[in-house]
């Protein structure tokens, strides 16, 4: 599903490159469960913001689904974006000004989802995730864990085939941020999304089959 | 889509509610007038729109050039309408209205006079109705403009003078104490937007006057109205108009006269002609107000953007959180012009309340009837609506970019900064912008009161307080009746001095004339003719130069000249004026007296030529220069001793200072327009500062505290951020003082009597911007800068 050859991401400054990222290969599967681990300043937010589109490779090549991703254009790009990605925030991210249920449904407007269908979506994640009652609280009026429920309902309204995780639990109290990883290895197993995760957490790491260990911008382990 | 946008658009407006308020207050503040601005213009522009052919109505106007200047005049010579029936084929209709008044009588069933008042009346014929789609309730205009005994009246007149308009057919007046007409037709009175306020209507059949056939005279009160055949331009008529202005004035005079077709929708807009409503507004001064309008919407437009790039931080979050979740570039644009278009909305309505507020003081200032209604003015809606539009599109669209451009990562992490980068230094020039206009309009304000003080104030050469002008009959009879008038009015206590004479030293209504002097051919220039008698000067206080004033008597039989008529006559010393010999008005006669020169018209023009002569026939009004207090108690005794020698005219009077006065009504008005509107400049820019500052406070929190740590105190914290600030406010100044300069110089360049332009309203401008600023400034940072820094920096 992912292929990433040589990547390679750095900052110039004053002549100087400073890297974030060198020599990165990788390979993720469809159905795979990936978490991407190494001390703080490795470089696993940007190695996670490129994969999710946010940010550009200084040199290298990204697949994505068999795409070369640098060949296309900027509305290609957001289409598939729009269409397969979905993000997790460690500071959850929900827009402060909408409510619950309108915070789920942000992204199917901007897929251009019938009003219906979008009504239909947005109550079945509210039901899954047991927060129809809350479903016109505002996100301050909600603790972390539920905040970071939101999110991740957010991140699968638009169905998407991609999860990507920064820190999901790095917020949480260890309660929820366990509920919040089930969650997370039910999506996994059940619906066969693919998720890619950021952690510091040796614990997180194992729910998921593959671990991807960054030091210093350069893959040390990949098993 | 919209909804939701919508509706986060008013969380988001709510959550901020000082930062709402602030661009809700000077937006509605901004519209408001750019909305009492339209009604106001489009009211002007409205003139003599009434009509179906107006496309096609033409006023035919004069115009000379002469050695030394141009004249432009409404009127046409008497003639000229009916010569121009028979030689331009390429008119469908013309027509001559001719001006004329006196005294009406309505006469009750027994036949004595019931009402006497002095009446305007117009002379024309029935194609007047051909050109003019006038609605008439009872008779025809073939029936009533057509005999010289009848009259038509319009239903406000028919009201006055019978009660009831249905009833005014058939009734008789009196006009002018000898000729009876019969009321057979009533017309629909026309609306206060015309420029032919016609009220009583005789037939031009009836109009007497010695100069029918003259087409070397000209008065204001002759105007000729054309209706162009379908398709044809003026420009088709030129040809024609040469072989007109060809076949009836003479090529010899040194005067070049011609004709131009002037259309219908120009005659309340060009003050260079005038009509017969008095009522003009001219171009330059409605496109003044529209610039005026269109800063103003400006300025609040600078508030908007300023305020929503310096909240653009606090919006990064949600930015950066739309973008990750697949929001694209225009969805976001949409999103913000949503919110900027929501608030103008807001503004729109707050905006409405404020002009129907202000609407009554504006009218009474304009004296026109201005009113502020959507269901007849649907244009007023659209402008509305375009403004709202506008309004939000403009603010909305630097904003919205900045915002929507956010890189979705750095914003997710706060670290965007608009304050440094590009939204920075906009804001500074937006800053310096909006404080630019601000300071243009504060040191255009001083000047123009120093100029209406400095007329005021500047001494005319003549002494004009205390004195009544009172109208004066002259036909033959009234004439006789002068001497024992003036004597009886002179000899009330209280009174020092009474003159007759035509028009008093500075009056609107100047006669002019041509004339000779050493030679047989005529002088290049006119000259301005006044009469009065041997108690003028005295009376106004006038001074002589040379020679004596005018003698007793009561035909023209010697001049006074004034200096500007000496100069230009080249006469060095007005002692060699006096006994040299000029012949004007058919006659000539000696120069006995040299005056000092007056102010005869506005002081906007120079002096003209005068000379002044005494004669009878020419009296028109008697002037009464009294002790001030007794105004009051002679001017009942005045008005008693003329209703004694002439019963069947209408007294009537006024002050020559009101008089004067009146000359400089667009004068005043345009000040305290524009004192109004550079106080709602200054107070939306006042505004727009304090949201302003009060982002920066907020951004420099940290900044403040960390320095207040390291030992600085609240004053040096203040001192700091005012600096930043009075240095835009000094460069504001900079801008704006060339562009005052020019401004205000072309303004000045219309007054022949000008102030000498000085510093003193640049100092005041930048004093009142300096001002407005610090004490902002210092007001909101005062708060920020006295907080504990522990609790700023906790926050880290």
């Amino acid at each position: 599903m992912i292929t990433l050859k040589q990547i390679e991401k750095y900052y110039t400054l004053k002549g100087a490159k400073s890297y974030v990222l060198r020599h990165i290969d990788a390979d993720i599967q469809k159905g795979e469960f990936v978490s991407i681990m190494g001390p703080s300043g490795a470089g696993k937010s940007t190695l996670l913001n490129i994969i999710g589109m946010l940010d550009e490779p200084t040199y290298g090549s990204y697949k994505f689904m068999d795409q070369e991703l640098s060949s296309l254009s900027e509305r290609k790009r957001i289409e598939i974006y729009r269409n397969h990605i979905g993000f997790v925030f460690q500071a959850y991210h929900l827009i402060d000004e909408m409510t619950v249920e309108e915070n789920i449904e942000v992204p199917l407007h901007y897929k251009n989802i019938s009003s219906s269908e979008r009504k239909s979506r947005v109550a079945d994640l509210l039901d899954r995730f047991q927060m129809v009652a809350k479903k016109d609280l505002f996100p301050h009026q909600l603790s972390g864990g539920q905040q970071q429920l939101v999110g991740i309902a957010r991140a699968l309204a638009p169905q998407p085939l991609l999860i990507l995780a920064d820190e999901p639990t790095g917020n949480l109290q260890s309660a929820q941020a366990l509920q919040i990883m089930d969650l997370f290895r039910q999506l996994n197993k059940d619906e066969g999304i693919t998720i890619v995760q950021v952690t510091h957490s040796e614990a997180n790491a194992a729910y998921g089959n593959r671990i991807l260990n960054l030091v210093d911008g350069v893959v040390t382990n990949n098993s | 889509m919209f909804r939701l946008n919508l509706k986060i658009a008013l969380r988001n407006l709510w959550k901020n509610k000082g930062y709402t308020f602030i661009n809700i207050a000077g937006l509605s503040v901004g519209m408001a007038g750019c909305i009492l601005i339209y009604i106001f213009i489009s009211y002007q522009l409205s003139f003599d729109q009434q009509y179906a052919n107006k496309d096609r109505i033409y006023r035919v106007v004069s115009y000379w050039k002469y050695s030394d200047g141009e004249e432009f005049q409404n009127g046409v010579p008497r003639p000229l309408a009916y010569a121009m029936r028979n030689d331009f084929s390429q008119l469908e209709e013309v027509a001559p209205l001719q001006r004329g008044g006196g005294v009406v009588q309505v006469m009750d069933e027994a036949g004595r006079v019931k009402m006497k008042t002095d009446e305007t009346v117009f002379y024309t014929d029935p194609s007047f109705f051909k050109i003019f789609d006038v609605k008439w309730l009872a008779g025809t205009p073939e029936q009533s403009v057509t005999e010289p005994n009848t009259v038509a009246i319009s239903r406000k007149t028919a009201i006055r003078y019978f009660g009831d308009w249905q009833q005014a057919i058939g009734k008789s007046i009196v006009f002018k104490q000898v000729n009876q007409l019969k009321v057979s037709g009533v017309f629909e009175d026309q609306p206060e937007t015309s420029s032919n306020p016609i009220q009583i209507l005789l037939a031009y059949s009836g109009f007497k006057h010695r100069q029918l056939k003259e087409w070397g005279s000209v008065s204001s009160g002759t105007e000729c109205y054309v209706l162009l055949k379908e398709g044809m331009k003026p420009a088709d008529l030129a040809g024609t108009m040469q072989a007109f202005i060809k076949k009836y004035y003479s090529d010899d005079s040194d005067v070049k006269q011609e004709h131009f077709f002037q259309p219908l929708s120009e005659i309340h807009v060009d003050e260079r002609y005038g009509n017969f409503a008095g009522k003009t507004t001219s171009m330059r001064e409605i496109y003044g107000l529209a610039a005026i309008g269109l800063l103003l919407l400006l300025t609040a437009c600078i508030n908007f953007i300023n305020l929503a790039t310096a909240q653009a931080i606090g919006r990064s979050k949600e930015v950066g959180i739309r973008k990750v979740i697949g929001g694209n570039r225009k969805e976001l644009l949409t999103q913000f012009f949503t919110e900027t278009i929501t608030l103008s909305f807001f503004a729109l309505l707050l905006a409405c309340v404020i002009t129907e507020a202000v609407l009554p003081a504006l009218s009474g200032l304009f004296k026109d009837e201005l009113n502020f209604s959507l269901v007849n003015q649907p244009a007023l809606i659209v402008f509305m609506f375009a403004l709202v539009l506008f309004v939000g599109l403009l603010a909305g669209v630097y904003p919205a970019v900045v915002l929507s451009g956010f890189n979705p990562v750095l914003a997710l992490k706060n670290k965007v900064n608009v304050g440094n980068s590009g939204g920075g230094s906009l804001r500074k020039v937006l800053v310096v912008m909006q404080f630019a206009i601000t300071v243009v309009l504060i040191a255009g304000t001083v000047v123009i009161v120093q100029q209406m003080k400095y007329m005021r104030e500047k001494s005319l050469g003549f002494n004009s307080s205390a004195i009544a002008m009172a109208y004066l009959p002259n036909d033959s009879i009234s004439v006789t009746k002068f001497d024992i008038i003036k004597a009886r009015v002179a000899a009330l206590p209280g009174v020092t001095s009474v003159s007759l004479c035509s028009v008093g030293p500075s009056s609107s209504d100047n006669r002019t004339s041509n004339f000779s002097y050493n030679s047989t051919k005529d002088m290049d220039f006119m000259v301005n003719t006044k009469a009065g008698d041997e108690d003028y000067f005295k009376t106004f206080g006038l001074s002589m130069l040379a020679g004596r004033p005018l003698a007793k008597s009561d035909t023209l039989k010697e001049l006074v000249i004034n200096e500007t008529l000496m100069r230009k006559l080249n006469i060095v010393k007005p002692e060699d004026a006096v006994g040299q010999y000029i012949t004007v008005l058919g006659e000539k006669v000696p120069i006995v007296g040299v005056v000092k020169d007056f102010i005869n018209k506005s002081l906007k023009e120079g002096v003209s030529p005068i000379v002044l002569y005494n004669a009878k026939n020419s009296m028109s009004e008697l002037a009464v220069k009294m002790d001030t207090r007794q105004i009051s108690t002679l001017m009942p005794q005045i008005e008693a001793i003329w209703n004694s020698y002439y019963p069947n005219y209408v007294y009537s009077s006024s002050f020559l200072d009101d008089h004067i006065r009146a000359y400089y009504e667009s004068e005043v008005i345009m000040g305290t327009l524009l004192k109004i509107f550079a106080g709602v400049i200054i107070f939306i820019a006042f505004m727009g500062l304090f949201g302003l500052i009060s982002f920066v406070a907020t951004q420099k929190t940290k900044e403040l505290a960390i320095r207040k740590v390291l030992g600085a105190t609240t004053l040096e914290l203040v001192n700091m951020l005012n600096s930043s600030f009075i240095k835009l406010i000094l460069l504001a100044n900079l801008v704006a003082w060339p562009v005052t300069y020019i401004l205000v110089s072309r303004w000045l360049s219309g007054y022949a009597y000008r102030i000498d332009l000085n510093l003193w309203p640049f100092m005041v401008a930048m004093v009142i911007s300096l001002l407005i600023t610090v004490l902002t400034v210092s007001l909101r940072t005062y708060q920020a800068a006295m907080a504990n820094p522990v609790n700023a920096l906790k926050n880290e």
